[in-house]
């Protein structure tokens, strides 16, 4: 694998070496010179929106995820219909789509119900991606909160607590510590989905590239560079996940 | 308004799909008995005693409760005549310590004061005698404290009525002893008790009344000298045999 990878390494830099253009191009983020400078303050300029976006768009999903999540434990059909339907039809729809039909398709929609709502790229993208994801937080919520025996439960039930309580201080405590890893790679997946909303004109990261590229004709470079700025947000969040797992405790075994 | 049956129980049936748990129970209570449960596994012990509680709701019947009818539709129910139960497999809260486990109840529950609920939950833990391992983690516990925590945690919301669900069943013989002694010590203090077991010594001791069940009816119901001494029916003798000379 590793051999490979170089061979195709190689192979790269000659092809690009005999291009008609014969050399790389760093120069246009080269930071020691002035217009290499400012574009890369122009693509570092869109961390603000890439992370704003994605932390709005994670918070979202993981309420909207706990909403869709707690009717399928319930003992009532409907409810449980309800969080089935709701999964199964949004894990389905491709995200792309999805956004298309957010930021064209809802504002029409809304009209047609009297709503005057401009949706811009911004909330177009934050709803987009916050529904998109909650099919998939609803799931890690079912999973890890079903793994949580039934007599937890029932011992709460004897001890008066009602549904809230239950959840609250007996069922949620345990059942964090088994979701928090999976909900963490959800996070990840958002940061990295949420380059699709470059497609409706939101300025974040990759949009960004695109314009450079499209002026100066070196997508090579600057997508290398696009890459190592989504590379260094994961890994900040890997990191911050790390220290929330220890202090929760989710890297022991669970032992009941 | 104090009655004379703690639990009143009238034609309860429940069915789970085609198989009939609870075939029409009539069964009375009073106030102080102590009821000792058995018979073979599928007899509906365990689900008799998680109707009365309301773990379990129930197709047809009445149960009241010190008077109260119950709903048939699953409802727990706190009230001045709080029913605590103890389970086979013990339902601690793995994530909370021994202490905590005790006042979360009469915290969340009864609205105690933190205060109140932590001196209620140390003089249980020294009744079950096990006051040195508040601090604890349940699973940092032997099976036998750990049971000896549920018994202190039903009894921190001072309930009138305890049911034990085979209370010993998950336990290794040298720890039965020692939940079994506080559950006698309970008895002795006059707590009114359902108790589901197959420890017969512990019957013989304890109980007012020992109820055998099987097919979900009561087939028989006695003293315990009687019912040792004179059981009346085949199934009850051959159960008796099998569970006193193995």
């Amino acid at each position: 694998m590793f051999r490979i990878l170089i061979l195709f390494l190689i192979f790269f830099t000659l092809s690009s070496c005999s291009s008609p253009e014969g050399t790389w191009g760093w120069y246009v983020i080269d930071p020691s010179t002035k217009a290499g400078w400012t574009n890369i303050k122009f693509l570092v300029g869109g961390f603000y929106s890439t992370i704003l976006l994605s932390i709005i768009a994670a918070f979202l999903s993981i309420f909207i995820g706990l909403v869709v999540a707690l009717p399928a434990m319930s003992d009532n059909k409907l409810l449980q219909l309800f969080n089935r339907v709701y999964v199964e039809f949004i894990r389905s729809i491709p995200l792309l789509p999805m956004l298309f039909w957010v930021f064209y398709g809802l504002p029409v929609i809304l009209k047609s119900m009297g709503i005057n709502a401009n949706i811009d790229a911004f909330w177009g993208a934050i709803i987009t991606l916050a529904i998109s994801d909650s099919a998939f937080t609803a799931e890690i919520y079912r999973a890890g909160i079903q793994s949580i025996s039934k007599g937890q439960t029932e011992a709460a039930k004897t001890i008066g607590l009602n549904y809230y309580q239950t959840m609250r201080y007996v069922i949620m405590p345990q059942a964090l510590r088994r979701i928090l890893p999976p909900l963490a790679n959800q996070f990840i997946y958002i940061v990295k989905m949420s380059a699709f909303a470059s497609v409706i004109g939101m300025q974040e990261l990759t949009r960004r590239a695109n314009e450079i590229v499209v002026t100066e004709y070196r997508p090579l470079e600057i997508y290398t560079l696009l890459i190592f700025e989504y590379l260094i947000l994961v890994l900040l969040i890997s990191f911050g996940v790390r220290y929330l797992e220890k202090k929760l405790g989710s890297n022991e075994s669970a032992n009941s | 308004m104090e009655n004379t049956f703690a639990v009143e129980i009238e034609g309860l049936t429940k069915s789970f799909k085609d198989f009939k748990a609870l075939d029409t129970i009539d069964l009375n209570i009073k106030h102080g008995e102590k009821v000792v449960i058995c018979g073979p596994s599928g007899s509906g012990k365990s689900t008799l005693i998680r109707c009365i509680n309301g773990l379990e709701d129930f197709d047809e019947g009445k149960i009241s409760i010190s008077g109260n009818t119950q709903n048939p539709k699953k409802e727990s129910y706190v009230s001045d005549f709080h029913i605590g139960m103890v389970f086979q497999q013990f339902n601690l809260f793995p994530h909370l310590s021994v202490i905590e486990n005790l006042k979360l109840g009469p915290m969340k529950s009864l609205g105690l004061s933190e205060k109140d609920a932590e001196t209620r939950a140390r003089g249980l833990l020294e009744r079950v005698k096990i006051p040195e391992q508040a601090l604890k983690k349940p699973n940092q516990l032997s099976g036998g404290q750990q049971q000896r925590v549920a018994i202190a945690r039903a009894l921190c919301m001072e309930p009138k009525l305890m049911l034990f669900d085979e209370p010993t069943s998950a336990l290794d013989p040298e720890m039965i002893s020692e939940v079994l002694e506080v559950i006698v010590d309970l008895a002795r203090e006059g707590m009114t008790m359902v108790v589901v077991t197959h420890e017969m010594g512990f019957a013989k001791k304890v109980a007012d009344r020992i109820i055998f069940m099987d097919g979900g009816s009561i087939v028989e119901q006695n003293s315990p000298g009687m019912f040792f001494k004179n059981p009346q029916t085949a199934r009850c003798k051959k159960f008796l045999n099998q569970i006193l000379h193995h």
